[in-house]
């Protein structure tokens, strides 16, 4: 699930953080700039690791602040096809379940990958959200929210920033998950 | 910004709370004092509740050393370590072809998995209240036989 990744990157120190020691100040904007963003293709950046050389220190003319370049590690969330993750149900509807990890919300799970056969039954607890139902052997078994379910990584996909968008819709996910749940083993825990 | 290295490793569950822990997230209640950010703070509820939270690097690296005669791909070892199956239908998803590959090996290594690393808090739970219930009565036995003391000490 997590990664380290190796970065290197040019960065400026703005004054009013100069009384603090380098490491400090460093880990700090570094802190600010990466944490919980998503890059590209690497995942979504949960922590600065360590910090493995600060360079430079140049004051460019008209400018008050310091440029460093610094090398770093970033511990990434990025999960590989084939992971098996716990998650929490968020939301389920007519085209499938969201699931949340608490730091990670945007994983789905479509109809397409829902173990077979199953059917979905409109929620009386809230409106506009279904329950979905496994028929197993003339049995069935509920996706309730009650306890985690399991389910593996089909694919990471990293869509690219849309120019425009309509203002009713969902806010922009950078990285969406996509996941399975049919095969043994797979789906509420206590299925199992 | 460049990106040196995008995989410079590999990290387990345990490895990430571990390094939250050392910065200081597990002593802070009010979530205020620690030099940890609150997304890390969520990342360290999530991985508290998983079955990394009472792992330890020794029994890690027991698992690694006897999982080697069972020839795992790497990802596979981590998938192990990550989730700690405890039955035979948790292995299917992780491993592939896993009849195959090992037959009868699955009952092996099951066992070992649950013999090396501790069983994760919502199962170890269930095992506790069974434990609960028989040190319950003893207790009310014992308290019984404290107010008869007590009675005879105040007669005397």
């Amino acid at each position: 699930m997590f990664y380290l990744s190796l970065i290197e990157h040019t960065l400026r120190l703005p004054p009013h953080l100069l009384d603090l020691p380098l490491n400090e100040a460093i880990k700090g904007e570094l802190e600010s700039l990466f944490l919980d963003k998503v890059i590209a293709n690497l995942g979504l950046c949960i922590s600065v690791y360590d910090i493995r050389s600060i360079d430079g220190g140049f004051v460019f003319p008209g400018d008050g602040a310091s440029t460093y370049t610094v090398e770093f590690r970033l511990v990434m969330f990025r999960p590989f096809v084939g992971e098996i993750i716990t998650a929490k149900l968020k939301e389920s509807d007519a085209n499938g379940l969201r699931l949340s990890l608490g730091f990670f919300d945007d994983i789905y799970i479509p109809v397409h990958l829902m173990p077979n056969p199953c059917h979905c039954e409109p929620n009386p607890e809230k409106k506009g959200q279904v329950i979905w139902i496994w028929d197993y052997q003339e049995q069935k078994f509920p996706i309730d929210g009650i306890d985690e379910i399991r389910f593996q990584v089909q694919s990471v996909s990293y869509p690219p920033i849309p120019v425009e968008q309509p203002k009713e819709s969902k806010p922009f996910a950078p990285m969406v998950i996509m996941g399975s749940l049919d095969y043994d083993g797979l789906g509420p825990v206590s299925w199992w | 910004m460049k990106i040196k290295k995008a995989n410079a490793g590999a990290l387990t569950n345990f490895e990430v709370l571990d390094f939250l822990r050392s910065r200081g997230a597990a002593k802070d209640p009010t979530r205020v004092i620690a030099p940890i950010a609150a997304s890390e703070f969520k990342v360290y509820d999530y991985l508290v509740e998983s079955a990394a939270c009472n792992q330890t690097r020794e029994s890690i690296n027991e698992l690694l050393e006897k999982c080697k005669k069972y020839d795992l791909a790497k990802a596979e070892i981590l998938n192990i370590i990550n989730i700690r199956p405890a039955s035979p239908v948790e292995i299917d998803p992780i491993i592939e072809e896993s009849e195959k590959r090992m037959g009868e090996g699955i009952e092996d290594l099951i066992e070992m998995v649950i013999t090396v690393l501790p069983p994760p808090p919502n199962q170890m739970n269930t095992e506790e209240e069974v434990v609960a219930g028989d040190e319950e009565i003893a207790d009310g036995e014992q308290t019984t036989t404290e107010t008869t003391t007590t009675t005879m000490a105040t007669e005397n």
